[in-house]
Parts: C-alpha cells; sequence; structure tokens
C-alpha cells in the first residue's frame, strides 16, 4: 500500500574558497561602435556563466546583453581565473568583471564630461547613451564617446580589473575566522509515496526556495535548481559506487551505476526568494553547487513522515527501505507481545 | 573493410569501414558529422540518438554495416538555411540545454515521438526521453520545450517532418 | 543550361547551396552546416537593463544545432589516440613494467610509464598524485602506462601487451579502519589521517549539562561520481618553438597551467590552455588527468595527439564524492531550542589528497546547520583509503551534512512534539548572527525560503498527510 509523506530540508552554503585567496580578473574592451567584449579566464562548464557574465558587464555599460561578446578559457589571451568551483563565478568573477566595466566607462565619461558641461561624477551610461543624471535629454550615444575616446582623445575605453573576496585565516585551534565573504540559504520540500510492502520510494514533488542574491538570469538559476534536484535526487535512492572485497569497482557503467532519468524527476516548483547582497555584483552571490544540497535531507525526511522509518545511511534504496518497514514491524509485535 | 552506401540528411553518403564500426563512428570518424555524441558506446546514454528509417535508435549499438540502404537523420538534418526546427527553436527559448552534450540526441528523441505523436502527453514525453540521460538539467525544461514546439507543429499548416 | 545550374538560378537557398556544393564538393569533404538565416536576437537579450532578464543562451543555439565543438569533436591532421593501462589492483607495489610487445605492434608509435614523466606527482593541496605510477599503485583505477596509436581501437588493443609485475599488498577499505591503524598506513611512512579540523565556540558540555534532552544520531553517505555526459578528454600539440597547446575539458586552466608546467618541467610561458564548453563539470573535471600524458606522448611521437576517457574509466579513474560517517549529539530545551551540538566527522578520503582539504573544512564549518548555535564543537578527519580518489563534488561535503543534520532535527521535532517546519524558524540563522566560526553574518534569509517554500507547498498544521 502506498503511503503518502512530506519532508522538510534547510540549507547553508558558502561562496568561494575556504579562506584561501581565489581570485579572478577580467578586461572589458568597449568596441568603437558602444558594444563591447569581456575577455575572462573562466570556463563555461554548461551551467550559463558566460551569458550571466554578459549581462553583467552589458548593466555595467548601460546596453543590452546582445551587445557583449564574452572570450573565454585560453591561458594565452584571457586573464587569470581561479576557475569554476566553489558556485564563486557570479560572485568572484562577476564582480571582477563589473569593475572592469566599470574602469573602461570611467574613460568613457572622463571623455564625455567636458562635451555635455559637466564633470565626470555627473554622468551615468544607460540605454546605449552617457547621459546626465537626472538631465537624460543631455546625452551623447555610448558609440560616438568611445569613438571620440580612441579618435580623439587616443585613449581606448578599456578596463582591466581583479577581485578576490574578503576572508579572516581560520584559527588552528578553534576554527575561528572569516572563511568566506558570502553563503547562500534554501529550503526544499519533499512529498513522497512510499510503498509500505516493497519500501521503493517514488518522488512526487519537490517545492524549491533558493536565495541567490539577486538573480542575474532567473532562467539559468531555474535549470540549475531542477539539475541539482536531479543530482540530490539520485543521490537519495539510486547511485552508489560499489567495491569488492579487493577493492575494485563492481559497477563502473551506466548500466549498473543507476542515475535519475526522465521517469524519475518529479514535478520541480522553483522560487528565488528576495535577497540582496551588497558585496556581489548588482547583489547577487551564486548558485551552482547549493542546489543539491537539500534534497536528500527533504526525501529522508518524507519518508520517514510517511512510514515512520528513519533510514540513515543513503542511498535509500528499496531494499533498505523494506528492510527498516520490516525490523519496525517486528519492533512492534515484540512491543505488544511484551 | 565493408562498403556501406546510405542516405544521410537527405543525400546519398558511401565509405568504406572496418566491419567492426558502428554507425556512431561513421558518422563522427567518416562522414565528419560530430554532432552525435560518444557518451557511453555501449547504449547506455543515449547521447548518440539519431533516427534509422523514422526510428530513434542508440547509434553506437547499430554497426555501420547494418545501415546500408538505410535513411539515417541526425542532428545536422533538422535545421535548414532558412530556419530552426521547431524543437530546436524551442529548446534555445526555454533554456533547456545547459552543457549541450545530451542535446542532440534528446532533441532526436524528441523528434521521432512528436512525428509519430504529434501531440505527446507528458507522460509520454517523459517516456519518449527515457533513454537519454542528463546530468546538468533535471529534464524538466526539455519537457515544456517539447510541449511547446509540439503545440507549433499543431499549428502549422503542413506537417512536413523536417 | 544544366539542371544543377537550373537550381542555382531558381531554388531555395537551401537548395542553391546544396547544387553548389555538389559541384564543387570533394568526395570526403564534410557537408554544408546549416546556418539559419532567420537570426533570432531575442527580446530579452536586447532589453536594457541586463539584469534580471531571462536572457536566452548564445551557446544554447549551437547545442541544438549540434555544432558546439567539445574536445573529442577535434580533429588534427596526423592525429594519434591515447589510451591509459589501469592497475587493476588495489595496493600493490610495482615490480616491473614491459611494454616491449606493445611497442611493436603495428600501428603503435609510442609508450609511456610514469619514468617518462619529469616531475611525476601534483595535486591541488597535497602533491601525493602520479601522473602515471611508478613504484606503487594506490588504487584500482591508477595509471601505470598510456600508449598513443593511429586509431582507439589498436590504442586499446596495445593496453592489453603491456605487461605489469605487481607485488600484491593488502588494500585498506574501511575509513573507520584506516582510522585507526597506526602503521602499515595507506601511504606509509604518512599517517593515514591526512588531514584534521576542529572548531570550537562556547562550552558544549555546559550546554548539554543545561539541556532538557540530548540526542544522538549516527549517518553514513555512499560514493557517488558526477558522470558528466562528457568524458574527460584532451588533446595536445607542440610547435617547433617547444611550446605545447593543450585542449582540455579542464574546469580550471590556470591551475592546468600550473601543474603541466611542474609535471613537464618547463616555463608557463610555454603552455596554452584553451577550454571550450564543457560537457558538464560538477567538480570532476577540476585536476589535471591525461593532460601531461597526451602532452609527452606528442613530444615523444611529433604528432598531436588526443585522448578521451571511456566510460568505465569515468568511474575508475576520475575523482568521486566523499562517503562520510557523521556522529551528531545535540542538547535542546524544552521549548526545541539548541543549546549545545557535538559532532565528529570522518571523510573516505581514497588513494590521493586530491581536493579533499577543501571538503575537510566545508564540511565541519556547515555541519553544524543553518542555526544559531551558542555552544559548538565539530571535529572532522580525512583518512586515506585504497579505493578511488575522493575530491571535488557539487557541494564539497554540504549534502552529506545537510542529510545528517536535517534528519537529526525532525528526529528531534518528532521526539518533543514539535511540527518540522517551526522548530526550524525557531532556530535559524539572522541577520547579524554569529556563524559557528563567530563570522557576523549579512543577507541571511534562511527563514525567509523556509516561510516562501511552506507557502507554495502548502504546509499547514502538522504533518497531516493529504
Amino acid at each position: 500500500m502506498k503511503r503518502r509523506g512530506r519532508g522538510i530540508a534547510c540549507m547553508w552554503y558558502p561562496i568561494g574558497f575556504t579562506v584561501a585567496a581565489n581570485p579572478s580578473a577580467a578586461v572589458v574592451k568597449v568596441n568603437e561602435d558602444g558594444t563591447a567584449t569581456l575577455l575572462t579566464g573562466t570556463v563555461e562548464t554548461g551551467q550559463g556563466s558566460l551569458t550571466v557574465l554578459a549581462q553583467i558587464v552589458a548593466e555595467e555599460l548601460g546596453i543590452a546583453t546582445d551587445s557583449v561578446h564574452v572570450v573565454s578559457a585560453d591561458t594565452d589571451t584571457t586573464p587569470l581565473d581561479t576557475g569554476a568551483i566553489a558556485s564563486r563565478t557570479t560572485y568572484v568573477t562577476g564582480n571582477a568583471a563589473r569593475l572592469a566595466a566599470a574602469k573602461a566607462k570611467e574613460i568613457l565619461f572622463e571623455v564625455a564630461a567636458p562635451l555635455l558641461g559637466v564633470k565626470p561624477h555627473q554622468l551615468e551610461a544607460r540605454d546605449y547613451k552617457i547621459q546626465v543624471r537626472g538631465f537624460p535629454q543631455r546625452n551623447i550615444h555610448i558609440g560616438d564617446v568611445a569613438d571620440r575616446a580612441r579618435g580623439v582623445n587616443g585613449q581606448p575605453a578599456l578596463g582591466s580589473a581583479s577581485f578576490n573576496p574578503a576572508t579572516v585565516a581560520l584559527d588552528p585551534e578553534t576554527g575561528q575566522g572569516v572563511p568566506f565573504a558570502t553563503y547562500v540559504y534554501a529550503t526544499q520540500i519533499a512529498e513522497v509515496d512510499v510503498d509500505d510492502e516493497t519500501g521503493e520510494v517514488e518522488v512526487l514533488r519537490i517545492v524549491a526556495s533558493h536565495d541567490c542574491g539577486t538573480p542575474i538570469n532567473p532562467m539559468l538559476v531555474e535549470g540549475q535548481v531542477e539539475g541539482g534536484i536531479s543530482m540530490g535526487v539520485g543521490f537519495a535512492l539510486q547511485e552508489e559506487m560499489l567495491f569488492d572485497s579487493q577493492g575494485r569497482l563492481i559497477n563502473p557503467n551506466l548500466t549498473n551505476y543507476i542515475m535519475p532519468t526522465s521517469l524519475d524527476m518529479p514535478k520541480v516548483e522553483v522560487d528565488i526568494v528576495d535577497s540582496y547582497d551588497p558585496t556581489g555584483p548588482f547583489g547577487a552571490k551564486g548558485v551552482g553547487e547549493p542546489t543539491c544540497v537539500a534534497t536528500a535531507a527533504a526525501i529522508m525526511n518524507a519518508i520517514h513522515d510517511a512510514v515512520g522509518v528513519r533510514i540513515t545511511s543513503l542511498p535509500a534504496t528499496a531494499e533498505k527501505v523494506h528492510a527498516a518497514l520490516k525490523a519496525k514491524r517486528a519492533q512492534e509485535t515484540r512491543q505488544l507481545t511484551a | 573493410m565493408t562498403k556501406v552506401t546510405l542516405t544521410v540528411n537527405g543525400e546519398a553518403r558511401s565509405a568504406s569501414v572496418p566491419p567492426e564500426m558502428t554507425l556512431l563512428r561513421l558518422l563522427r570518424e567518416e562522414f565528419n558529422l560530430t554532432g552525435s555524441k560518444l557518451g557511453c558506446d555501449v547504449g547506455d546514454c543515449g547521447a548518440c540518438t539519431v533516427l534509422v528509417d523514422g526510428k530513434a535508435v542508440n547509434s553506437c549499438l547499430m554497426l555501420a554495416g547494418q545501415a546500408d540502404g538505410r535513411d539515417v537523420v541526425t542532428i545536422e538534418g533538422l535545421a535548414t538555411m532558412e530556419r530552426l526546427h521547431p524543437i530546436q527553436k524551442a529548446f534555445e527559448e526555454k533554456g533547456s540545454l545547459q552543457c549541450g552534450f545530451c542535446g542532440p540526441g534528446v532533441i532526436m528523441s524528441a523528434k521521432a515521438l512528436l512525428d509519430e505523436n504529434p501531440d505527446p502527453s507528458e507522460e509520454e514525453i517523459r517516456d519518449a526521453l527515457a533513454g537519454n540521460l542528463c546530468r546538468c538539467t533535471g529534464y524538466t525544461k526539455m519537457i515544456e520545450a517539447i510541449q511547446a514546439a509540439a503545440r507549433v507543429e499543431d499549428a502549422r499548416p503542413t506537417a512536413k517532418s523536417a | 543550361m544544366d539542371k544543377k545550374s537550373a537550381v542555382v538560378e531558381t531554388g531555395t537557398a537551401t537548395e542553391r547551396a546544396r547544387s553548389v556544393e555538389e559541384m564543387l564538393r570533394a568526395p570526403a569533404a564534410a557537408p554544408l552546416a546549416p546556418l539559419p538565416l532567420e537570426v533570432l536576437v531575442p527580446e530579452a537579450k536586447q532589453q536594457t537593463p541586463a539584469v534580471r532578464q531571462r536572457v536566452t543562451r548564445p551557446d544554447g543555439r549551437l547545442h541544438g544545432l549540434g555544432q558546439t565543438k567539445y574536445i573529442d569533436d577535434f580533429y588534427m591532421p596526423g592525429m594519434l589516440y591515447a589510451k591509459v593501462k589501469r592497475a587493476g589492483i588495489a595496493s600493490a607495489r610495482i615490480i616491473s613494467i614491459d611494454t616491449k610487445e606493445a611497442e611493436a605492434m603495428p600501428g603503435v608509435v609510442a609508450v609511456i610509464t610514469g619514468r617518462d614523466v619529469p616531475c611525476n606527482s601534483f595535486g591541488p593541496s597535497l602533491k601525493d598524485q602520479p601522473v602515471l605510477a611508478d613504484t606503487r599503485v594506490f588504487y584500482s583505477g591508477d595509471g601505470v602506462a598510456a600508449v598513443a596509436a593511429v586509431t582507439e581501437q589498436i590504442a586499446t588493443e596495445a593496453l592489453e601487451k603491456i605487461k605489469v609485475e605487481y607485488e600484491p599488498l593488502t588494500p585498506v577499505l574501511d575509513p573507520l579502519l584506516s582510522l585507526q591503524l597506526e602503521t602499515p598506513g595507506v601511504h606509509a611512512p604518512n599517517p593515514n589521517v591526512y588531514w584534521h579540523k576542529v572548531i570550537k565556540k562556547g562550552d558544549v558540555e555546559r550546554g548539554f549539562a543545561e539541556s532538557y534532552r540530548v540526542f544522538e544520531g549516527t549517518f553514513r553517505t555512499q560514493m557517488v561520481e558526477h558522470v558528466p555526459l562528457e568524458p574527460h578528454s584532451s588533446l595536445a600539440t607542440w610547435d617547433a618553438n617547444g611550446r605545447v597547446t593543450i585542449y582540455s575539458t579542464l574546469g580550471r586552466i590556470t591551475l592546468g597551467r600550473a601543474d603541466l608546467s611542474r609535471t613537464l618541467g618547463i616555463p608557463m610561458s610555454r603552455i596554452r590552455i584553451i577550454a571550450t564548453v564543457v560537457g558538464g563539470n560538477f567538480g570532476g573535471k577540476n585536476e589535471i588527468t591525461t593532460e601531461p600524458i597526451v602532452a609527452l606522448l606528442a613530444k615523444k611521437t611529433g604528432r598531436p595527439v588526443k585522448c578521451t576517457f571511456t566510460r568505465p574509466e569515468e568511474f575508475t579513474s576520475s575523482t568521486t564524492r566523499h562517503p562520510l560517517i557523521m556522529e551528531y549529539k545535540t542538547g535542546v530545551s524544552k521549548q526545541g531550542k539548541l543549546l549545545a551540538r557535538q559532532i565528529r566527522l570522518v571523510l573516505d578520503g581514497g588513494a590521493y589528497c586530491s581536493w579533499s582539504e577543501t571538503t575537510l573544512g566545508k564540511a565541519c564549518i556547515l555541519s553544524a546547520g543553518p542555526y544559531e548555535i551558542e555552544n559548538l564543537h565539530a571535529e572532522a578527519f580525512v583518512v586515506y583509503t585504497n579505493k578511488t580518489m575522493t575530491g571535488a563534488m557539487r557541494g564539497f561535503g554540504a549534502p552529506q551534512v545537510c542529510f545528517a543534520y536535517e534528519s537529526h532535527m525532525d528526529d528531534i521535532a518528532k521526539a518533543l512534539g514539535i511540527d518540522p517546519l517551526e522548530i526550524r524558524l525557531m532556530n535559524t540563522l539572522k541577520e547579524g548572527s554569529l556563524s559557528p566560526t563567530s563570522q557576523v553574518l549579512h543577507s541571511v534569509v534562511v527563514a525567509d525560503t523556509l516561510k516562501q517554500a511552506a507557502e507554495r507547498f502548502g504546509w499547514n498544521g502538522n504533518g497531516s498527510k493529504s
């Protein structure tokens, strides 16, 4: 018989390396027509980081994302980046990209200011224009400014910057210190059906509320949450590398290493919670890893709610749940007859 | 060496290959059609999915010789110079692909489904994708995209399959 | 006018292009790659401001067309294919490696072993991992030799012809056993516990003494693998000035270049690493695997060399997630407030250190959960075993400890008769709270996520089943 249960799990997760320096550098070049190029040493590993970085640079320069071209992942031509790891790209590389764009923008402001009859700090970049803050009708197209920077002032609009999160080393005896510059938080709630005869668990629905600071691209954040949950479902119920008594892997293949298919994924509902981190680019933090952290816990708590057994080791295969159910029934029988 | 002649994306192609060569390697190494991917080479992951005579198959499980005389469609055969295939367009708009490696295989499985069943339920879509493993996306936005593409295909007056 | 010219004059863009191509094409040339002329620039990409827009990814279009080039899609003229021979034995001394028969095979161009590597050790923190094992094997997936041949098939067959003589040693597989062993250690004379961390805050013993009840629980997690759909791959080519270019699936090319400089013994200015889009990383492609091997084989043969992992190698010979054994002891007030928590973590650290130091640190810091706890003692150990090296995997210990602390929390809630949502809201970190390391936290929204998720889920009342 199928029994329904629900479980809740919340979590926290840091952005960047533990204490150790993990800088990123970036270069932004504003072309003579106001479009731009970003050079970054980061590597696109599928999460969409290059798109997010383009959005950050576009925002800083007041142009559209389509006008920013990103060049990445070449040690000869792109500046140093500690890498796509520890959910650091949006925060660390994003900050570096924004700072680099700001420096290029400074050059544009210095060129435009005398033409508009103001000081550089009175200017802003918006909608492809360099304009006077509060008086947008006084503006020059960003392309014209960039071309003038090159052709009249002789100073191309180019900016380079690096960023490293602020940390404090941990005391070796007590571990006290500031290991990370910022953290993200999340809650996932799972609804499951447990077959109390076979021990099979079906995950029906997962509701996820995730913090990523400002979501630079909400569509990509949802993609990370959905993907992270699929890894969490596999971790909770299916995946395990099995070794024989001599230390050799028994299941080094996808036939016998079970991971979620389209049939195993529950209905996923994603909410991005309202949040802003002043130390991140436009308030953003990061999201790559946190998405798979709470899933297994939520599912285990849901199993506990459904059939009253506490699974204390992963994965919660049908055999394990079945054995736990059997043990629970045996114990209840003993208690009754005692 | 075996000589094979087959239709690939509407064109007759031939090659002379070792008898143990798979259709996947024939496509990737002889014909330079690298869109179909090698993820496991034993039919577990679906990254090599192509259409053979209209059916979705794991091309790593088919010998090149077995494809002799057959009609093969790969990911490279969906778009034209004029436009993206509706499935490709929907995948792009919904953000269905992340690293993209499983993408061609998933799209071919989706095409095989929509060619046969133009108005599939969510269950039927999940079933059609069951042989395509994806580690990045959790499949959610792929299913949304296939549903969107099905609606577009339905709306078009001439039901062309490519 | 012949039929083909007629098409060129009158057909659609596709028909015209195909017609011209047929007239010009050499038999082996690649077919036309469609470039859809409808250049879509979706509205979101054109909007300013750019932040918070659902911008579509430019690489997304290429993925859907099958036009993204991953490393294994690259081909260079004269390119050779490399494969690595795996030990197949979890712990052993290598007595001898005989490569003569493999070298003599038709189609095999070069074979290398650990002895050919100028500096045969690397690692993100401890440099305890060899490029190719030369005196000792520490896990069954250790590489002992590599072959470059004209086809992948020949390279794979040549591996069988390499004869390795081993003196088997007893493997240590249980991390708790490894924790107790003094000698002989897995990496003797180094101890089995290769990293250790402690976090101490307040006074746990006093906290337990003041508690209404003390709860205990032990939790374990398994070893899992990243399973990126794209296997690890790298391609090396040298130029006549002694400069090597390596195309690789590495997720961090700066470290990669430093590791290559070290293992190959050449300056960084002579190394270029290029990554394209990686087909899934999740932490498993954050250190070098075959990069030095293809570089050395390319140097020895004077030809480009590519090496792609087989799917079995992804499991046997790439990093995995640390299995954890987690012991929790928590003291609570009658109302359900967490007063004291004591945690002990043992991480199965596999055959080599890899990213264990980072994983240990994060697991230890995160192990208390997103809760305000005044009295805390968390201690973590990572030990060597003769199993696949455990490294960076999405979360670095967080999924494991979250499973433990959230299961533990629900056990406490049930025993005290408190709703699981309520007990969490009572204890979560808030804006300005102190973390386990006494860091003042900002932008803390864990309570907001609990409320938002609970509302959308429809979590009302006390665990009622719908």
